[in-house]
């Protein structure tokens, strides 16, 4: 699986994931602020050309946002036609610059970091007994088994045309969530067969905030 | 209680229901034999067996002793000894690439994960698996897979190492290849396998039958009685 | 809270939400880039398979790791861009989305489990998922409330069509779901 996260190295990537998320943050608070089409236009002008900058021989990423702008559109003129142009494009600037920005943050941060940023919003889920050894397992079997199952569906899929030249009904759905939820549990009990026990990494953690 | 030193597995008088079905009732057996093979009909008890050694299943009733360990009590402890190989590696690797796999075991024992993950990678330097470290498991053949199951119980140093029928998704080859790998293991190795041919040097064969022990000793005898009563039975029902 | 089997399968769960992300289509192709894809529908059977809570976490699961950068929404998209655009409201409405279709799979009313499935996919796929992304849409958009439905209504349609789905596959896979009994430990 690639992820959207550019391995050439641009001056953002420097930049701690941290800061670029309270960046994001601050910044988008004051878009809010922004009311006047003008200020906005020149404001996401401005975060294109940063983008645009930073991402410098990598601009094909755009290409992801392709099936958004008809969306885009469709918002625009509606709301023109609603409330006037001036308030339309303000908004589709707004839009259209947090998203951009947002993107550079994605484009600049490995994965890793990101999760590691998050996690102090992830801490108080430790109240309801979930902990990031649990997050950070669960995060890995995700990625572990996102093209096992789309593997999987991709033989019936063609076993199905194989027999019946056509695409597959969603009837086969039923069988395939219920194997899905049997691979659930020989995963689990391999598992447990591994020594994993969430009480004892609950246990750990416990030791290891008391250091 | 009976007692049992290392490389020693004593069951005493187990009881085990499976399904609201019983399936073990005062089974008895002693295994001390370097490599011991199980063999029966399907839903005859060998993987039941199997998850008895290693605590996945506890017994309704009796003891189990494996390394000196008696699992209800000290089930927490028998991951660090007892590697269970499971028939698809599909379902039995959980992390994306091959250092996380191998380090996962470790930090289980309570390493942290900086040191695990170089312990990961240095033990696959070591079986001249360093490639696999970052590659997507997703990118391994079933026969790579199941290697990497097998490297990942051993990172963990066990003394025991159970196998649930681990041949089922492997070519020829890698069959074999496999074969010479379970061969040249230190550990005490139990494996149930319904491909016959594997335990011919093996030490012990047992074959089990509707829960109970229908013949147990010299692998050639135990598995040409067990493919006879398999002949008898078809030439019966047709 | 959640034991090994739980943590499993919420995260199959969200395993199976991105894998649907890029099955081949097999509705009408919808345009816009909404997250309305089959991906909802992977949402709604989080829900109705896995039970309120479950449900909810693994959804929740997905879209954490769509937030840190992995391409999992349908089109390969990801990264916090998504939460910063218009169709924000439906994504972060998946959430609750699945927890009701969950919760109202799970009450004991006279009807079949089919009956059961379509209702809370309905309410919880359907409703609350397009309340959330419609609210959304007008509050920071700017769009009234008038604009958003009609700009939502598009979409409506499909997403009827997979709670129907749903529904279905619920009532062959849901039983096993909800009451595998534990190995004893």
């Amino acid at each position: 699986m690639i992820a959207p996260y550019l391995t050439a190295k641009t001056w953002l990537h420097h930049v701690s994931a941290g800061w670029k998320l309270l960046a994001l943050a601050a910044i988008s608070i004051a878009f809010t602020q922004l009311t006047d089409w003008r200020g906005l236009l020149a404001a996401a002008a401005a975060v294109l050309a940063l983008y645009l900058l930073t991402l410098l021989g990598h601009w094909s990423r755009l290409r992801l946002y392709t099936s958004l702008l008809p969306l885009l559109v469709g918002i625009g003129a509606l709301q023109a036609y609603a409330s006037g142009w001036e308030i339309a494009i303000a908004s589709i600037a707004r839009l259209a610059a947090m998203i951009l920005l947002a993107d550079l943050v994605t484009a600049t941060t490995p994965m890793l970091a990101m999760m590691d940023a998050l996690s102090p919003v992830l801490r108080p889920l430790r109240r309801i007994g979930v902990d990031e050894n649990q997050v950070s397992l669960a995060v890995a079997l995700v990625i572990r088994f996102m093209p096992v199952l789309l593997n999987e569906w991709t033989k019936r899929s063609e076993a199905w045309r194989a027999r019946t030249g056509r695409r597959p009904p969603l009837r086969l759905l039923a069988p395939f969530a219920a194997d899905v939820l049997r691979l659930a549990d020989h995963v689990a009990e391999a598992l447990e067969s591994r020594g994993f026990s969430i009480k004892r990494s609950q246990e750990r953690n416990q030791e290891e905030n008391k250091d | 209680m009976p007692q049992s030193g290392d490389g020693k597995i004593v069951l005493r008088n187990i009881s085990l229901a499976r399904q609201d079905r019983p399936l073990f009732g005062g089974l008895s057996l002693e295994i001390a034999e370097q490599r011991v093979g199980l063999i029966g009909d399907n839903g005859a008890g060998k993987s039941s067996l199997l998850r008895l050694l290693n605590g996945l299943l506890l017994p309704d009733a009796g003891t189990i002793v494996v390394h000196g360990l008696e699992t209800k009590v000290q089930r927490a402890r028998l991951p660090g000894k007892v590697g269970f190989i499971f028939q698809n590696p599909e379902h039995q690797i959980v992390f994306p690439t091959g250092a996380e796999e191998i380090a996962f075991g470790l930090r289980c024992t309570g390493m942290p994960s900086q040191q695990a993950d170089t312990a990961a990678r240095a033990f696959l330097a070591e079986h001249n698996c360093a490639g696999w470290a970052d590659t997507s498991v997703s990118e391994l053949s079933d026969g790579q897979k199941q290697h990497l199951c097998i490297l990942a119980i051993l990172a963990m140093t066990p003394s025991l190492v159970l196998l649930d029928e681990p041949f089922s998704s492997l070519d020829l080859p890698s069959r074999m290849k496999f074969m010479q790998m379970i061969a040249a293991l230190p550990q005490q190795v139990i494996m149930a396998s319904h491909d016959l041919d594997v335990f011919a040097d093996f030490d012990r064969v047992i074959w089990i039958d509707g829960g109970k022990i229908a013949a147990d000793g010299a692998p050639s005898q135990v598995i040409a009685a067990y493919r006879q009563r398999c002949i008898d039975s078809i030439g019966r029902t047709s | 809270m959640f034991d090994t089997r739980d943590i499993v399968r919420i995260s199959l769960f969200a395993a199976l939400i991105a894998a649907m992300g890029l099955f081949p289509r097999l509705d009408i192709p919808l345009a816009g880039g909404v997250p309305i894809t089959l991906q909802t529908l992977g949402v709604m059977l989080a829900g109705a398979l896995l039970g309120p809570w479950r449900g909810a976490a693994s959804v929740l699961l997905f879209l954490l790791l769509v937030a840190v950068g992995a391409p999992l929404l349908a089109g390969g998209r990801g990264g916090l861009g998504v939460f910063f655009g218009p169709t924000a409201g439906y994504l972060v409405g998946w959430i609750p989305g699945a927890f009701v279709t969950g919760w109202l799979m799970q009450k004991h009313w006279p009807g079949n489990l089919f009956l059961r499935a379509y209702v809370g996919a309905l309410v919880g796929g359907v409703l609350v998922i397009h309340a959330f992304g419609l609210f959304y849409l007008a509050w920071k958009v700017g769009m009234s409330l008038r604009q958003a439905v009609v700009a939502d209504f598009v979409f409506v349609p499909g997403d009827i069509l997979k709670a129907l789905a749903c529904a279905y596959v619920a009532s062959i896979a849901g039983p096993r779901s909800l009451n595998v009994p534990k190995q004893p430990s």
